[in-house]
C-alpha cells in the first residue's frame, strides 16, 4: 500500500452485507498497521434500501474522516449508485458487480472501471449470499492486505455464521477467488442475473397465470401457501436477482390462494374460458 | 387482467420497502381489499405509527399522516372530532401499541372513539433488530433475550382481551392472523363499518410473521405462527 490515504466508498443494498465487508476491510487494514475510520450509512430499512460505507485508511492519524471523493468505489447494486455518484470523480476506480450492474451510469465520470461477475461467481460457489466475501478478498487484493490475517478477521467477525467446517472451508474459497481473481477492465461480463422486466405470462389447461418479476422478492410465501403443490422456484430471476417461482398448470386449481398471500403484488392466477 | 394488488395501493411505491416475505404487506394487502370492498378510499385517512410500519407510509393511495411513537391512537382521535364524515386508521406495531403507545389505546377504547385501530403483532421490535417486546412469550429468544424470554419481564401481553374489559359493549375487538387471510380481511372490513355505522371503537391485532428477525424461512415461520395462534387465541371477542 502506499503512503498516502486512501478513501473507500461500499456500496449495495441492506441485507447484502455491505456493512460487514466494511468491518472486515477496516480491521483488516487496522491489523496491518494503518490508521482506519469506518462510517456506516443506511436507512431505517433492514432489508432494500441503499446501504453504504466509508472507509478512510491512512499512514497517520485521522483528524476528521472527510469525504469529498473516492480513491475506490465498490458497487454491488444497481439501485445504490445513485446514493455514491457524487464521490465518483476522476481519481476514483471504480469497481462494480458485472453480472448485476450496466456501467453506463457512471462510466465517463471516473478514472478507471473494473469489473467482476460477483453474483454469478458466488451462485457458481453455491454461495449466493457470499458476495460480501468475494468483494472483500477483491479490495484485500487492491490493497494490498495479506491472505492469511485477513481471512482471519473474516472469520473473527463472522465465525458464528459459518456452521460447519465446509462451510468455513467453501467461504475461504471465495474470499481467496476474489483475492485472486483477475477484474475485467474494458470490456465487461454482460449483466445477465437482472430480473426480466414486463410480465411472465403462461396460460394452459384453462387458466393464465402471469408473474411480475421486478416485485418478486423471492421471499417463497406463495409456495409455501399453495394448497395444490403447484409453485415451485424455477429459473427466472426476480427483484433480487433470486430465483422465482415457476406455476405448474396442471396442478393449480386456480383458488386465488399465492395471490391472497403474495405481500408484493407479483402473481395472479385466473381461470379464462 | 388487471387486479395483482388492491386497487387503494399507490402503484409507484411498488416494489415496497418491506422485507422479503414480510408479514405487513400481507396485512396491508387486505386492508388493501377491504378498502375497495368498502369503496371508501376516498375518504379514508391512515395514521402509521414509528417502528416497521412507518413503511407504509406510501403505500396507499390514501391520505396518510406519520406520527410520533405510540401517539398514532391520539392523533387520529383528533382526527376524528375535526373531520367526522372521515374514515379513520391507525396502523401501529406492537411496540408502539403495546409498550409505549398503551396509556392512548385504553383511554381510545375507554371513552369509545369511533376510529379503527390495526396493531401488528410479531413479537419483537423489527426495525431496530428484533428486540424484544410486551408480546414476546416466555422462552423465545430475541436479540435482547439470548437465553429465552425469563418470566421476570412478563408472558406475552394479550391486547385484545385487556381492552375488552374495559371497551364499551358496541366496540369491535378482535385477533387474526396472516394465516388466514380472508378471516383477516373480514375482520378489517367489520372493523371499519363498526366506526361508520355503529360510530365505535373498533380494534383488530393481527398475528404476523417477521422472517428477518426470526431468522426463519417461510416454512419455519409459519410453524412459529402456529405456536404464537395456541398463545394468542383468533376470533372476536
Amino acid at each position: 500500500m502506499e503512503e498516502k490515504i486512501i478513501k473507500i466508498i461500499l456500496a449495495g443494498e441492506g441485507g447484502q452485507g455491505i456493512q460487514t465487508a466494511a468491518k472486515v476491510i477496516s480491521a483488516a487494514a487496522a491489523e496491518a498497521g494503518f490508521e482506519v475510520s469506518y462510517i456506516p450509512s443506511f436507512g431505517v430499512e433492514q432489508r432494500g434500501s441503499p446501504s453504504v460505507a466509508f472507509i478512510t485508511i491512512s499512514p497517520k492519524e485521522i483528524h476528521y474522516p472527510r469525504f469529498d471523493n473516492a480513491n475506490i468505489t465498490m458497487i454491488l447494486q444497481q439501485r445504490a449508485i445513485a446514493a455514491v455518484l457524487k464521490y465518483i470523480d476522476a481519481q476514483t476506480t471504480v469497481i462494480f458487480d458485472s453480472s448485476t450492474i450496466q456501467p453506463t451510469l457512471f462510466k465517463n465520470q471516473a478514472k478507471k472501471i473494473l469489473g467482476i461477475p460477483a453474483m454469478k461467481l458466488v451462485s457458481e460457489g453455491s454461495l449466493p449470499k457470499a458476495s460480501n466475501i468475494l468483494m472483500a478478498g477483491v479490495l484485500a487484493q487492491l490493497l494490498g492486505l495479506p491472505d492469511v490475517s485477513t481471512w482471519q478477521v473474516i472469520v473473527k467477525t463472522l465465525g458464528k455464521k459459518f456452521k460447519t467446517e465446509a462451510d468455513k472451508e467453501k467461504n475461504r474459497q471465495i474470499f481467496l477467488l476474489g483475492k485472486k481473481f483477475k477484474l475485467e477492465e474494458n470490456s465487461f461480463s454482460q449483466p445477465i442475473l437482472i430480473p426480466q422486466s414486463g410480465q411472465i405470462k403462461i396460460e394452459g389447461e384453462g387458466k393464465r397465470a402471469i408473474i411480475i418479476p421486478e416485485r418478486c422478492k423471492s421471499c417463497g410465501l406463495c409456495i409455501a401457501r399453495c394448497p395444490a403443490g403447484a409453485l415451485a422456484f424455477g429459473q427466472k430471476l426476480g427483484l433480487f436477482s433470486l430465483p422465482i417461482p415457476e406455476v405448474d398448470l396442471k396442478k393449480c386449481t386456480a383458488c386465488d390462494t399465492c395471490s391472497r398471500f403474495c405481500p408484493d403484488g407479483a402473481i395472479k392466477i385466473k381461470k379464462i374460458n | 387482467m388487471t387486479n395483482f394488488s388492491p386497487k387503494s395501493w399507490d402503484q409507484a411505491s411498488k416494489p415496497h420497502l418491506f422485507c422479503p416475505g414480510c408479514g405487513h404487506a400481507i396485512a396491508l394487502k387486505q386492508l388493501g381489499y377491504a378498502i375497495d370492498e368498502l369503496g371508501i378510499q376516498k375518504e379514508t385517512a391512515l395514521g402509521i405509527d414509528i417502528g416497521c410500519s412507518l413503511l407504509a407510509w406510501n403505500f396507499f393511495d390514501v391520505n396518510t399522516v406519520q406520527t410520533h411513537h405510540g401517539r398514532t391512537t391520539p392523533v387520529m382521535v383528533g382526527y376524528k372530532m375535526a373531520q367526522p364524515e372521515k374514515i379513520v386508521l391507525a396502523y401501529m406495531g406492537d411496540g408502539g401499541g403495546y409498550a409505549i403507545g398503551l396509556q392512548s389505546l385504553i383511554h381510545a377504547a375507554f371513552r369509545n372513539n369511533p376510529i379503527t385501530v390495526v396493531l401488528i403483532n410479531n413479537e419483537n421490535y423489527a426495525m431496530t433488530g428484533g428486540q424484544m417486546s410486551p408480546t414476546t412469550e416466555t422462552g423465545i429468544k430475541t436479540t435482547t433475550s439470548p437465553l429465552g424470554k425469563d418470566i421476570k419481564f412478563g408472558p406475552g401481553f394479550k391486547g385484545p382481551e385487556l381492552l375488552k374489559n374495559i371497551a364499551s359493549p358496541k366496540a369491535f375487538i378482535a385477533r387474526a392472523s396472516v394465516s388466514n387471510p380472508i378471516q383477516l380481511k373480514d375482520f378489517l372490513a367489520k372493523a371499519i363499518k363498526n366506526q361508520s355505522e355503529n360510530s365505535s371503537f373498533s380494534f383488530v391485532e393481527v398475528l404476523s410473521i417477521c422472517p428477518t428477525n426470526w431468522k426463519t424461512d417461510v416454512k419455519q415461520s409459519f410453524d412459529k405462527l402456529k405456536e404464537m395462534e395456541k398463545y394468542y387465541p383468533l376470533g372476536e371477542l
